[in-house]
């Protein structure tokens, strides 16, 4: 035993054991969230429960099993269950029903015991709507202008109702979109014309001319969007739900209608991958509690961007001052320190002085000297994806700056010497020989700031996150990069449908979901850093001396 | 006493009188140098004149200052934060320590190469043209010459000349070091300072280091630091001795290794200390 603890070996085995135990936390984590997050997009069975009440009525229930467990028998005295009193606990189910227009709970418990018969009728039907959540039932009847159709149909009525659900949403957000755009900017230029006094007769009319002739478009394409939705409008499906009643859904209300339990093992396949897509590419619906989560994506890559380009200069130079041109003294040292303990600072700390700071001084005064017209409803007075990027950016920046300093004080002397000595300059040596030496340990820095920035929310909550943005921070409209806009992202949208939606039970899912996507791309993104660091790594490379 | 026969004497049996130089013999003179690195006192009223086109050796134990000599000629001592000097040294008749020197150009007259090889991290041609590129230069076809020639000079073209483009640190040693003897000749400096050019090389490499300073003498003027008292008589026509900061000889390398003035000399390159 001593001879034993004398070789080293517990130390092995207690260092390994650290490994293993933070090996086994990050696969237990990316498991956890993956299995749920994914295990929500496959195809469900849809079940029929046959089953008896405790009043004796007899009853159907239709839906997916969401989840299931044991309860103590004692728990449920209350319903006065014929229950055979050996059994200590019974097993319940908890089964998602939808139909929310005819009942106002989306989920059920039922007991096991008080099943009589679960059935997997072929003739299911889990039909997907853009509001009300999911319908389960079975399709009575199609009705294609005001006459009934076969089901066979079915298909081809879904794309043409698409076809034109993609046009509506076309016109309304791209064309009318920048039709009302255009018009908004005609009354802030006269309006600004105003304030500075040179709004003359001429241009007056020439800018109410424009906007007559926006307003004549407008009206163009109003017209097209109702001749739209009333194509869209004529088709219906009758459906009936699990209690015999018949409801008439609208086709344009119908995302997607899907025979679960006919489908066969490749079929769910694509489905969930089809899903995947819909969850990655769409607009979130019904209070972010259905639908994909496109904008957050995309707002939480733009301002970890937004980040990236304002902090990697900032720290370089910096840290390149710090190291390079600042004597070696006190002043020096404290200010290293200041910089590390800027790490430290809170998170939510910096979010207040961004609010504070960068929103409502800069921001305020931004207003005032560029953005008078629009008063007193602000533009960059408000949060927005520009703050909140900027914010971060300073959040991350004693990151970059010790990470590069890191790297400026690795490069051997002899570097420096031998630039010098052919007579470059200071400056000329740091930007043809020192930097792109250190530019791996800059990236370095720049992977670690994406990771620390991509992953925060609280400050974001104060300097920019909204929980639904109605536009993009980029579009197609001048100058297409919005960085006034507020923006959504994932990891307030996590927090937003876990914990402040109406239907937590239902966004559940959505949650592990939601974070599952939020680590694949705060990896991604530092993949692509570390690839870039790896070859800059091979390209810059210094022999061992 | 080592028995050590200088080899390029007979080449240049034009004795200089060292004392007695007429100006334009003249690449470098020193004068009453002092430098002290805070209050040590590591160079002590050096004087002495490097004469054109030859090689000037400076032997010595180590810490005796020799290379700090070297370096107060292009000013790296410059980048020593303690570092302080009194006296001259003139380049061209010019005070190199004057306030309105430009010591970039200074260093582009006068060229250095270091102990260990220093290559850049970029490729063999970058590596060459770098001093040109600092200076503005950046037509092709004089780089591709300049290139070609300080190779050449370096005797390291016909190594070299088909993987230009490769990364200079897949190169050897010897080849390293040759190549930052070709990237310090490509801007065609006066003065080429040598810091124990051959310590981190094996001997053959030493050997063709040895060679290329016997060529460069016709273009450069070479002042190099050495520990190794052969080399000195195999490379130099002139050596000088120091010891302690102090400059104890200077003479022509043959007198000094056969005929020494001083005792201290005597002692150190018999061996009996350093």
């Amino acid at each position: 035993m001593n001879n034993w603890f004398k070789s080293g070996a517990p130390w092995v085995w207690l260092s390994a054991g650290g490994v293993s135990i933070s090996l086994i936390s990050v696969l237990g984590l990316l498991w956890l969230i993956a299995s749920r997050g994914l295990s929500y997009f496959w195809p469900a069975d849809l079940y029929q429960f046959e089953m008896t009440a405790a009043d004796g009525k007899n009853l159907t229930v239709i839906g997916e099993i969401y989840d299931r467990e044991s309860i103590p028998v004692a728990q449920l005295a209350h319903l006065e269950l014929n229950i055979d009193p050996i059994t200590k606990t019974i097993e319940r189910l908890l089964i998602k029903t939808g139909n929310r227009e005819l009942v106002s709970l989306d989920f059920r418990w039922i007991l096991v015991p008080q099943i009589n018969e679960t059935l997997l009728p072929e003739a299911l039907v889990v039909i997907e709507r853009r509001t009300n959540g999911n319908f389960y039932g079975y399709i009575d009847d199609i009705i294609l202008d005001g006459q009934s159709v076969s089901l066979d149909k079915m298909p081809e009525l879904l794309a043409r109702v698409s076809a034109f659900q993609k046009q509506i949403a076309r016109l309304q957000s791209s064309d009318i979109g920048a039709i009302n755009y255009q018009i908004e900017r005609a009354r802030l230029q006269e309006r600004k014309h105003k304030l500075d006094g040179t709004l003359t007769d001429e241009l007056q009319k020439e800018i109410s001319s424009n906007v007559s002739k926006l307003q004549a478009e407008y009206q163009v394409l109003e017209r097209q969007l109702l001749v739209l939705r009333e194509q869209v409008a004529r088709d219906q499906i009758v459906v009936r739900a699990m209690d015999g009643q018949k409801v008439n859904i609208n086709l344009a209300d119908v995302l997607q209608v899907t025979f679960n339990n006919q489908l066969s093992f490749f079929g769910k396949l694509k489905l969930f991958f089809s899903q995947v897509a819909a969850f990655v590419t769409d607009d979130p619906r019904e209070a972010n509690t259905e639908g994909g989560v496109f904008p957050a994506i995309f707002g939480t890559v733009l301002m970890v961007l937004l980040m990236t380009v304002i902090v990697s200069p900032l720290g370089v130079m910096a840290a390149i001052y710090l190291h390079e041109y600042a004597g070696n003294n006190a002043l020096t040292k404290l200010l290293r320190i200041a910089v590390i303990n800027l790490a430290g600072v809170p998170s939510i700390v910096y979010g207040v002085f961004g609010l504070g700071f960068f929103v409502y001084m800069v921001g305020g005064s931004l207003d005032q000297l560029f953005y008078q017209e629009t008063l007193p409803s602000p533009t960059f007075g408000t949060p927005g994806v520009m703050w909140s990027a900027i914010t971060l950016a300073i959040l991350t920046l004693p990151v970059v700056i010790v990470s590069t300093e890191e790297g400026l004080s690795r490069i051997p002397s002899a570097m420096r010497h031998g630039s010098l000595a052919l007579g470059a300059t200071k400056a000329e040596t740091l930007w043809r020989i020192i930097l792109p030496i250190a530019s791996p340990a800059i990236m370095t820095g720049i992977i670690l700031a994406i990771a620390r920035a991509a992953g925060e929310v609280a400050p974001l909550m104060l300097v920019g996150v909204v929980k639904m943005a109605p536009n993009l921070p980029l579009d197609g409209n001048f100058p297409f990069l919005h960085l006034d806009r507020k923006f959504m992202h994932l990891g307030f949208h996590i927090y937003d449908v876990g914990f402040q939606s109406p239907n937590v039970e239902a966004a559940r899912p959505l949650v592990y979901a939601t974070a599952l996507l939020l680590v694949s791309i705060i990896v991604a993104l530092n993949m692509t850093a570390v690839s870039i660091r790896n070859r800059l790594r091979e390209k810059y490379r210094l022999l061992e001396h | 006493m080592i028995s050590v026969t200088p080899k390029n004497l007979s080449a240049h049996n034009v004795k200089l009188d060292l004392n007695n130089l007429s100006p334009e013999q003249v690449a470098l003179e020193i004068k009453n140098l002092d430098l002290y690195y805070g209050n040590k006192q590591a160079l002590q009223n050096i004087s002495m004149s490097i004469p054109k086109g030859q090689v000037t050796a400076f032997i010595g134990p180590s810490g005796c200052g020799k290379s700090t000599l070297l370096r107060c000629i292009n000013r790296m001592n410059d980048l020593v934060d303690s570092c302080k000097i009194t006296g001259q040294i003139k380049l061209n008749g010019e005070n190199i320590f004057h306030r309105h020197t430009d010591v970039a150009a200074l260093r582009r007259k006068v060229g250095m190469v270091f102990q260990r090889p220093n290559p850049f991290p970029k490729s063999i041609y970058e590596n060459v043209v770098y001093g040109l590129r600092i200076t503005g230069e950046n037509n092709r076809r004089v780089l591709d010459e300049a290139v070609e020639t300080s190779l050449r000079s370096a005797a390291l073209w016909n190594e070299v000349k088909d993987r230009l483009h490769e990364s200079a640190l897949g190169l050897s040693g010897g080849q390293q070091q040759r190549l930052v003897i070709a990237r310090a000749i490509a801007i065609e400096p006066e003065v080429l300072l040598l810091d124990e050019p051959t310590s981190a090389l094996d001997p053959i490499s030493t050997l063709t280091i040895e060679e290329l300073i016997n060529d460069l003498k016709q273009q450069f003027t070479v002042v190099i630091v050495t520990h190794n008292m052969q080399q000195a008589a195999r490379v130099s026509d002139q050596t000088a001795f120091m010891y302690m900061g102090d400059l104890i000889e200077y003479s022509d390398t043959n007198t000094l290794f056969t005929t020494p003035r001083q005792k201290k000399t005597e002692d150190y390159i018999t061996g009996r200390y350093g």
